[in-house]
């Protein structure tokens, strides 16, 4: 057994040891969020500039002011599906009234601008695709559209 | 010019060749649309969808790579939430 006194003289050296390791591991995750910021702040500047090349300016307008991107159905001419900027589900218009709702989303993490042309380009290019991996939420009363539903 | 934008958790990853040039026959540009093809044909195989885009027209779907194509977007798949 070892002498007490030689213990407790080695306490403030592993508390001092502590400090440095607590230090140094708060400075490096410190370091790897403000990378990871970094990283999301180009990436979504990345999508904003990629929407507008992708959207007129009429459409990018209209997106910035109601919150969501208006995307005619090619299929259905009275349907019209509502893509938020954000969280929340696609509404589904029917002659001006949301019928439905969608949860669908890209399978890995997105820029929110990019989420949104993800939407576009289903919709516009594969509708049948999209509405099959879509679960359908249908409105038991239709809704005149306000903000994106959530 | 024509570009391929691949769309990630980092944004758009960019890839373009001069078509002019391809069809010349410059090595350069050659070299570049075949690596565009092979990305493209990589991200198919993980399920990813491509479309060609044009501002103000609906966008197309494209399941075999068109060198011709002006601008493609390949995007995730998805899935319901």
């Amino acid at each position: 057994m070892e002498n007490p006194s030689d213990v407790s003289a080695a306490i403030p050296f592993l508390l001092f040891l502590g400090l440095v390791l607590v230090f140094f591991v708060a400075v490096s995750w410190r370091r790897h969020n403000t990378k990871l910021e970094l990283a999301h702040r180009v990436a979504q500047d990345r999508a904003e500039a990629l929407l507008k090349v992708v959207l007129t300016p009429e459409e990018y307008a209209s997106l910035g002011e109601r919150g969501y991107l208006e995307v005619p159905s090619p299929s259905q001419p009275t349907r019209t599906y509502c893509v938020p900027r954000g969280r929340g589900r696609v509404a589904v218009q029917e002659n001006g009234l949301i019928v439905e709702s969608l949860c669908v989303a890209p399978v890995e993490w997105l820029p929110p601008g990019d989420v949104v042309l993800t939407h576009k380009l289903m919709i516009e290019g594969d509708e049948q695709e999209y509405l099959r991996h879509a679960n359908r939420y249908r409105l038991k009363v239709p809704t005149r559209p306000t903000a994106p539903v959530s | 010019m024509a570009v391929l934008r691949i769309l990630s958790n980092l944004g758009d990853t960019k890839y373009e060749w001069d078509v002019s040039r391809v069809q010349q026959g410059d090595a350069l540009a050659v070299a570049a649309v075949r690596e565009a093809e092979r990305i493209f044909a990589q991200q198919r195989s993980k399920g990813a969808i491509a479309f060609k885009v044009w501002p103000g027209r609906s966008a197309e779907r494209l399941d075999s790579f068109d060198p011709q194509a002006e601008h493609v977007v390949i995007v995730p798949r998805v899935a319901g939430g």
